[in-house]
């Protein structure tokens, strides 16, 4: 037995009048039989039967109007006696007839809203289908992403891709690189341990000496107009370093100017010596030279005060502050003084290129007893340098320039420069800081003195 | 407050628009005496006549050029297109005229037409009933490009869009018609600007889902699915497609970091490249993964027996939420 409501005979039909039945109760009727003619708004209609069967009932006569999805005509089998009326099971029905079971706007079988248009929306599911697999993002390395793989239909193409691959030497996620960045390491000179050799943020924090402190999610960048630079690893040192010092050691800063020209000459000459091949010979080297020679005429400078005592040290551990990408540092030459000059040469060009290089090793690090801070190279006359802490003195080398200089009454141009001896007030007096400049400033001036000295 | 559905709100809506001012009138296919597909017009024209709710001729350029010529003479015509695969014969009207009258006259003739189109899919319906054309309109200046996602919104949505001076495309996802919740009314009307603002719809942290119409439950459902598998995503609804607010979608995204942008349109030059090349321009550094689109494929709309295949669900969201918090 089957009930056959009035279908949407069209798009945006609510109702449509019922203009004659073709059957009567009691006829059989086959499959599509035309069985009653509808007018709607759009146009007349005759409907076909969706049933092979008899007619049980007629549910209204020719000339009312009747609602959509009202049950107007019902079947029963047509191999059933007409008196039937034991309920069977309903005839298969074709995909339309089901979607009238709802009224306009309702939810009918199926969970679909009924619609005038279409099968009509159904109410998308709140739950997860079970994962097939957990994706990863795969690195341009490795084989390109489906949709570039769909694409690509010429074989040439993916073969342009994998040539293309082998020169991306640095696999790093944009905010990885900023990353490295503001922490000044090379990410080409990193490993990559994420997938395909890609680099990641602990990577660089590890490269940094940083490890996890750095991983607290803190921003980078928190507003436009301003940048949050993370103060960790050389800054951090450097900025307690130098807090530490200033802060604990009373400092005095003395200048003092002079004509350099005989030692510039001579770095010229010392260049062309045999002994001296294939090393950088520089004004720092004998800048350096003439602070060793010093601190042998005066040892107290070479101390560190510790509040009950002044320990001397009979080693001068000779450091040299150098800028590098992340930071200060100030690696020293142990047993400076002890050496002779190719060798003081030697370490520290050594030393000059393993700050440069930024891998400077904490040891090289420790044990400092003086220091020179060579500010000329930035260009600047002179300074008031923040003593290492430890030490109880540090020289600034200013830039060394042509200047008018008086020699013997005369105007003339000469190399002159300006150098700045900081030190620890507390048990260092000013005889003794003066002592030790002047003599540095006498070595410059006439290099002949170190010959004297020595 | 009254349980409406969207389409009932809507209409509740466009009423209230027509009592506040009589120069505006509906227009479109079977808006009158059947009261829209939809039902969303349902009753007006009983109660505002024929004279101001007109059931046209099948001939959307037609409808569109009539409501250009009456908004010049002073009314504020509101087209339904019956269907978003039946706008083609208007996107003449459209482009050509409805978008430049504005600047061709210098400013000095408004054009405040609103044309309503139900859009996207769901509903099992036959081809032209379910494609989701929004990118050609907000690609066109001139032309302001808005949908609502929700019954409160579509109520007070359509009403600012028949205030606006501008031509608005108003799109009303259609499969969201029946879907109820709580509407007020007889709240007053939002300030005019709110119309052009995104929403956070759902609060996150892990990543931010950008979606706009029929999208914005399905990525509702999603962060709630997330959730339990413990990831907080926040959902934005655009709103405004054009004018764009791009300051909401940067502040969610430069909080979360990674961005997913739904939408049922194909994805090719669609609002989520858009929106992904914005975000690179802006936030480069700071996000964690590319901005990853779920939308419809580069296809035409299916036969309705396939569309749950080619719109996007729940599992494609989350499967997209996965690849982004794996880089």
């Amino acid at each position: 037995m089957g009930d056959f409501r009035l279908p949407d005979l069209g798009e945006g039909l609510t109702e449509g009048e019922i203009l004659q039945w073709f059957v009567e109760v009691g006829d059989t009727v086959t499959l599509n039989q035309p069985i009653v003619e509808v007018e709607t708004a759009k146009a007349a209609v005759e409907i076909p039967s969706p049933f092979a069967g008899v007619v049980t009932a007629i549910h209204h006569p020719a000339g009312t109007t009747v609602d959509v999805g009202s049950v107007i005509i019902s079947f029963t089998s047509a191999d059933a006696p007409a008196d039937d009326l034991v309920p069977e099971p309903a005839p298969e029905q074709p995909a339309p007839v089901e979607q009238q079971g709802a009224l306009i706007g309702e939810v009918g079988p199926g969970g679909r809203t009924a619609t005038l248009v279409g099968y009509g929306p159904r109410a998308g599911t709140a739950t997860r289908r079970p994962r097939v697999d957990v994706p990863q993002p795969s690195a341009p390395a490795a084989a390109p992403p489906p949709e570039t793989a769909a694409r690509v239909s010429a074989a040439g193409v993916g073969q342009a891709a994998a040539r293309q691959a082998a020169q991306v030497t640095v696999l790093a996620k944009p905010p990885v690189r900023k990353l490295a960045k503001e922490l000044g390491v090379e990410l080409a000179a990193l490993a990559g341990s994420g997938r395909g050799g890609v680099i990641t943020r602990e990577d660089v924090e590890a490269a940094a000496g940083e490890g996890a402190a750095y991983a607290s999610g803190l921003p980078a960048v928190l507003d436009a107009g301003e940048r949050r630079i993370p103060v960790k690893g050389v800054r951090k040192v450097m900025a307690e370093a130098m807090a530490q010092s200033a802060f604990t050691a009373p400092h005095v800063t003395e200048f003092l100017t002079l004509d350099v020209t005989p030692t510039m000459e001579l770095v010229q000459r010392l260049r062309a010596m045999p002994d001296l091949e294939g090393v950088k010979v520089t004004p720092l080297l004998l800048v350096a030279k003439a602070l060793l020679l010093a601190v042998r005429r005066n040892p107290e400078v070479n101390s560190t005060f510790t509040g009950d005592e002044i320990v001397v040290k009979d080693q001068v551990n000779l450091g040299i502050a150098a800028a590098t990408p992340r930071g200060l540092v100030v690696p020293n030459i142990k047993g400076a003084d002890r050496m002779p000059l190719p060798d003081l040469a030697r370490a520290l060009q050594d030393l000059t290129e393993t700050a440069k290089a930024g891998k400077t090793q904490p040891a090289d690090m420790q044990g400092g007893t003086i220091t020179i801070t060579n500010v000329g190279v930035f260009g600047i006359d002179t300074g008031t340098p923040i003593i290492n802490p430890g030490e109880s003195a540090i020289l600034a080398f200013g830039a060394v320039r042509p200047m008018p200089w008086v020699v013997d009454g005369q105007v003339v141009p000469r190399q002159v420069t300006t150098l700045a001896l900081s030190f620890d007030h507390r048990h260092i007096d000013g005889h003794l800081g003066s002592q030790v400049l002047a003599d540095v400033g006498r070595v410059l001036a006439d290099p002949a003195t170190a010959l004297v000295w020595s | 407050m009254a349980q409406l559905t969207m389409a009932k709100a809507l209409n509740e809506g466009l009423r209230a628009a027509m009592e506040r001012d009589p120069k505006v009138l509906v227009m479109g296919e079977d808006v009158g005496k059947l009261g829209g597909v939809f039902r969303v017009t349902d009753g007006l024209q009983k109660d505002f006549g024929e004279a101001r709710v007109m059931d046209t001729p099948l001939a959307e350029s037609g409808i569109v050029g009539t409501a250009i010529g009456l908004a010049i003479r002073g009314y504020r015509p509101v087209c339904e297109i019956q269907f978003d695969g039946f706008v083609y014969p208007a996107y003449d009207q459209i482009v050509s005229q409805l978008a430049k009258i504005h600047a061709r006259s210098k400013g000095s003739v408004p054009m405040p037409v609103v044309i309503r189109i139900p859009y996207g899919g769901g509903i099992g319906a036959v081809e032209h009933h379910s494609e989701s054309p929004e990118a050609y309109f907000a690609h066109t200046a001139g032309l302001k490009v808005v949908t609502c996602s929700h019954p409160a919104d579509a109520w007070a949505m359509i009403q600012q869009v028949v205030a606006s001076d501008d031509p608005v495309i108003f799109f009303e996802p259609k499969r969201r018609y029946w879907e109820k919740a709580e509407v007020d009314t007889d709240a007053p009307l939002p300030d005019p600007a709110s119309l052009w603002q995104a929403r956070v719809v759902r609060s996150g942290t892990d990543a931010t889902l950008v979606a706009y119409g029929p999208m914005v439950r399905t990525c509702l459902d999603a962060a709630a699915a997330a959730e339990d598998e413990g990831r907080s995503l926040e959902v934005l609804d655009l709103r405004s497609l054009a004018p764009l607010d791009f300051a909401t979608v940067l502040a969610s995204v430069r909080r979360t970091k990674r961005a997913v942008v739904v939408h049922e349109a194909p994805r090719n030059v669609g609002l989520g490249a858009e929106i992904a090349a914005r975000l690179s321009e802006q936030l480069y550094y700071e996000m964690e993964a590319p901005v990853l689109r779920v939308t419809g494929f580069d296809t035409p709309y299916p036969p309705s027996r396939l569309e749950e295949e080619y719109l996007p669900d729940l599992d494609r969201v989350l499967h997209a939420v996965d690849r982004s918090l794996a880089y």
